[in-house]
């Protein structure tokens, strides 16, 4: 058996757990189940979930902020300020999120199951020029931010500004925006950080949700041994990308160092100015909105709450 | 090589088929040209109302997504009426008669195929998006302002569907010619040399100056 | 039979459907289709009951890429280059430049034609497309070459070169679409293309002025200008440079400090200034309406080769061939640079018979991840590359040699849609003649492609500095 699995761009940190996965299957099966993983070669990143529906591929990797609308429940983990400190974390709040029954539904209706998350680090901001620690400071920044970050800033005076991930160096140096949120390994590969003077340590802004799928007949279809080849092999991904990842952030600072960015603390009362305008009435909106549409939201969000909860006092 | 062409015209029911489907293929063609201008008007907006109000249009980026189906599929059945696209016609260009016409009519009877299809596969793609029960009918939206895509994703099978009709109109006027075994037939595009092509398309420009 | 095989059959298919002279778009997206159905059937094992689901996968797949691949915003240049260039003839921007060159230096032997080479080169910065280039400069410079007693073959023949200019210095519709092939930064290959631009002017000139010293016929100085009369002629070429300025600097600041903006903004800026300058030279809604539809239906054509290649490729990436083909490239015990060599020579055969843009999009998808794996891969350091450049760069300089390439083969026969075009203008000259008055210029650019080759930081040197 060999599955098609469409991700995009280069093999990265965001990416490994995958290849890892490949590894494990095709080790556990002796080379009878095989993950051909393709970069970009199937299908555009924001078709991935339309690829899974159709059967092109059998395994795929999206984004639900670039598409809000194909996929609402997940949407909750893109939230602002949901408190999520660190990829542990991430991953706990997206497997529970991942099982609840009316996240699975919308998934099918594209044919598709969710599999494994690919946890990000919080999206936090690079800037030029002076460092902006103050919620004052934020009026009238330019900001390349998407989906509900986008929404945070823009609540405190910011002007989120529309370029793709490839120009956010170039939309930087041009000054077309002052600021660009990222994940640590997105600023190291668009460049971003070579362009900054500062970046924010603990805004923790929020960050997007990109789940690995794989289509449902093609799992179903699968013989039990390969299944629970597959089934099994997930914490092992999900753990090398982890510890690939930690060494990824390990290195940040050093990367800062060397780079001569400031690391920008804001004060505790600062943030909770922002989630006081930010956070709330973002979330409420949402919980509105998702809740006209006949989605638990209010459900999705306890349970991410109540998963973070778990997740500290264990 | 841009093989373009000339149509010819009489009274016949064939010719006033594409006539009438001619007019509706030029606003079509007028709709992409508006659609380039726009993309300019857009650029204009947003730089202006950056540097001068720091407020940049929100959504640039979604919005130009939104309008390149407009600018890249409306004319396309224009631009088959008279044969603009591109092509190789060393072969072509040496057949004659009865020959030339079934060759003409057997690789538009290909294209045929291929758009018929294309309909099929880009509306299944718009019906992807598209959903009666959700706000706006919206199951597919653009990353930064979160606008939905079907209006731009109905663009192709539409576009698509014209182009099918002005397929269907060429194949009945290559297979007439075949079978009568006519000279100049009608409502097909006729190949020029490319000499003769030139000059018309230099002629085109010539008008513009 | 394995994928590969399958590539081959429908990569076969495609060229006998080509050169049976279907549209290339549909014969492209044709094959692509034909050959995703082959793709999926075999995967299910060409049961007959599953041929079905083989073909609504495939329709499927092949209905997603026409929205999915022209919505982008790097691809919204092309339509605001070509439109500029439309705009351009209605603000009386070509006359104006050729007279403006003409009267400062056409004093130099072969002074006709080195003025044209410039004002096609000043022409070039705001005209992203080379046919449309020589059409208009035929009828604005070989009436005056020939008035001086120009052999006629000569002038129609640095015509039809110097429009090849027009793809090389930015904007350039052609550059735009081997970045979005190759997934590069747009800003950074319209930047590299200006140096390699200018620098195939000045070998054009020198190969002029070489042949007038040589050739006494070839034609006079043009003198007499009073310098009176040569600043007069300079405010009607000025929007030009307005336009040059505008460009460079939304995508890179040359005076020192920021951008000012995107390449995507830059452009259509630039169309927008060309635009006021055409309203205030009288055009009004009847021109500008011939200009919107001419525009789009270069557009149409454009992009319906875009979106019907770019099925094949999807198809070529379900076979996998890029992939196979780069394996075989790399373990082939040549030098790279000779592999470069022989890649570059077959593009030159293969030019003489295809069109410059359908060219690039049928074999770049299967020939860029070769010469990337040839010089190391994409993530490659300079010091560790076969030559002596990091992967970006890489992909800069070859997207730069190709384009050259595809450029001149504008220009050799059999078919060279340039020169037909100044064959069409001029009644009096046959296109053999254009071919033959454009055969010194083959020379020039054999020395230009090969001094290209060999010193990459012509083409590197502004993408560095951008960096
Ligand atoms: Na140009
Ligand atoms: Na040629």
């Amino acid at each position: 058996v060999e599955w098609n699995v469409s991700l995009w761009g280069k093999r990265r940190a965001f990416t490994e757990h995958v290849e890892k996965l490949a590894e494990l299957v095709s080790e556990k099966t002796g080379g009878e189940f095989t993950l051909n993983i393709s970069y970009g070669g199937l299908s555009k990143n924001k078709e991935n979930l339309d690829g899974i529906s159709i059967g092109a591929f059998e395994m795929a990797q999206f984004c639900a902020g670039y598409h809000r609308d194909k996929n609402r429940a997940i949407t909750v983990l893109e939230l602002p300020f949901l408190g999520v400190s660190n990829l542990d974390e991430e991953v706990a709040v997206s497997q529970a999120v991942y099982s609840h029954p009316a996240v699975q539904e919308e998934m099918a209706q594209w044919s598709a199951r969710l599999l494994m998350p690919s946890p990000m680090p919080q999206y936090n901001i690079v800037g030029t020029g002076e460092p902006r620690d103050q919620l004052a400071e934020f009026d009238g920044m330019r900001v390349r931010a998407t989906g509900g970050i986008g929404q945070a800033f823009s609540a405190v005076g910011g002007v989120p500004t529309s370029v793709t991930a490839t120009e956010a160096y170039n939309a930087m140096e041009s000054g077309v925006v002052d600021t660009v949120a990222f994940a640590q390994h997105a600023h190291l590969a668009y460049g971003t950080i070579n362009r900054a003077d500062w970046w924010t340590a603990n805004l923790n802004p929020g960050t997007v949700n990109c789940p690995v799928v794989v289509n449902i007949d093609a799992y179903e279809a699968l013989s039990p041994e390969h299944r629970e080849a597959l089934d099994s092999s997930v914490d092992g991904a999900v753990g090398h990308y982890l510890e690939n990842y930690g060494k990824l952030l390990d290195k940040w600072d050093s990367v800062l160092t060397e780079k001569n960015v400031t690391k920008v603390e804001l004060a505790e009362g600062e943030l909770d100015a922002f989630r006081k305008v930010a956070a709330d009435p973002i979330r409420e909106k949402w919980i509105a909105d998702m809740s006209a549409q006949g989605l638990p939201a209010q459900d999705l969000y306890e349970l991410v709450m109540a998963t973070l909860k778990q997740q500290r006092g264990n | 090589m841009a093989g373009q062409a000339s149509v010819l015209e009489d009274q016949s029911l064939l010719s006033r088929f594409d006539r009438w489907l001619l007019s509706l293929e030029q606003a079509l063609a007028l709709l992409s040209g508006l659609a380039v201008f726009s993309l300019m008007v857009l650029a204009v907006v947003s730089v202006g109302g950056r540097n001068t109000a720091n407020m940049p249009l929100p959504g640039y980026v979604d919005w130009i997504e939104q309008v390149m189906p407009l600018v890249a599929f409306m004319g396309i059945s224009y631009v088959q009426r008279d044969g603009s696209h591109i092509r190789m016609d060393i072969v072509v260009g040496r057949l004659h008669g009865r020959a030339l016409w079934f060759v003409e009519m057997l690789t538009v009877l290909l294209v045929l195929v291929l758009m018929v299809a294309l309909v099929w596969g880009s509306w299944a793609h718009f019906q992807r998006s598209f959903d009666f029960s959700a706000p706006l009918w919206s199951r597919d939206s653009s990353i930064d302002i979160g606008i939905p895509i079907w209006p731009a994703k109905l663009l192709a099978p539409v576009a698509f569907s014209v182009l099918c009709v002005r397929l269907v109109l060429q194949v009945w006027g290559y297979g007439r010619a075949f079978v009568l075994g006519l000279a100049n037939p009608v409502a097909v595009p006729l190949i020029q040399d490319t000499v003769a092509q030139a000059a018309a398309e230099a002629e085109q420009l010539e008008g513009q100056e | 039979m394995d994928s590969i095989d399958i590539g081959l059959w429908v990569t076969g298919g495609l060229l006998l459907m080509v050169v049976l002279g279907m549209r290339v778009a549909f014969a492209a997206g044709l094959a692509g289709l034909v050959g995703l159905v082959w793709i999926f059937w075999a995967k299910f094992g060409y049961a007959p009951d599953k041929l079905g689901k083989a073909v609504t996968v495939s329709v499927k797949i092949a209905g997603q890429v026409p929205h999915s691949k022209v919505s982008s915003q790097a691809l919204s240049l092309i339509p605001t280059f070509i439109l500029i260039g439309y705009l351009a003839y209605y603000a009386g921007l070509t006359k104006a430049l050729f007279e403006a060159a003409k009267r400062w230096i056409a004093w130099v032997p072969g002074g006709l034609a080195v003025s044209t080479v410039f004002a096609t080169a000043g022409f070039a910065a705001v005209s992203g497309a080379s046919v449309a280039t020589s059409a208009v400069f035929a009828r604005i410079a070989i009436p005056e070459m020939l008035a001086i007693g120009y052999n006629k073959r000569f002038a129609a023949g640095v015509v039809a070169a110097a429009g090849t200019l027009a793809s090389l210095i930015p904007p350039s519709a052609i550059l735009v679409i081997y970045a979005i092939i190759v997934e590069q930064d747009v800003g950074k290959l319209l930047l590299a293309g200006f140096i390699p631009g200018a620098f195939s002017a000045v070998v054009y000139v020198l190969l002029i002025v070489g042949i007038a010293v040589i050739f006494k016929n070839v034609g006079p100085p043009v003198t007499g200008f009073t310098w009176r009369q040569r600043f007069e002629s300079l405010p009607g070429a000025l929007p030009i440079v307005f336009v040059i300025v505008i460009i460079i600097c939304f995508v890179y600041n040359p005076f020192g400090g920021d951008a000012w903006g995107t390449p995507t903004e830059g452009g259509a800026l630039g169309a927008f200034v060309v635009f006021l300058m055409a309203l205030y030279h009288g055009m009004r809604w009847s021109e500008l309406k011939n200009a919107l539809l001419e525009t789009a239906k270069l557009t149409v054509m454009i992009f319906t080769i875009i979106w019907g290649v770019l099925i094949y490729v999807r198809f070529l990436g379900f076979a996998d061939l890029p992939g196979a083909f780069a394996d075989w490239i790399t373990s082939l015990t040549m030098s790279p640079m000779l592999i470069l060599v022989c890649i570059l020579l077959a593009y030159a055969v293969l030019g003489m018979f295809m069109d410059a843009i359908g060219m690039l999009l049928l074999t770049l998808p299967v020939v860029y991840p070769a010469v990337m794996a040839l010089n190391g891969g994409e993530a490659v350091t300079a010091a560790d590359s076969a030559f002596g450049m990091s992967g970006t760069m890489c992909a800069i300089w070859f997207g730069i040699l190709v384009v050259k390439m595809a450029e001149f083969c504008l220009i050799t026969p059999p078919i060279g849609l340039n020169c037909f075009v100044v064959a069409g203008v001029r009644p009096d000259l046959s296109v053999q003649d254009v071919f033959r008055g454009v055969m010194p210029f083959f020379i020039a650019d054999g020395i230009t492609i090969a001094l290209l080759v060999a010193f990459p930081s012509i083409v590197l040197y502004l993408p560095r500095l951008a960096q």
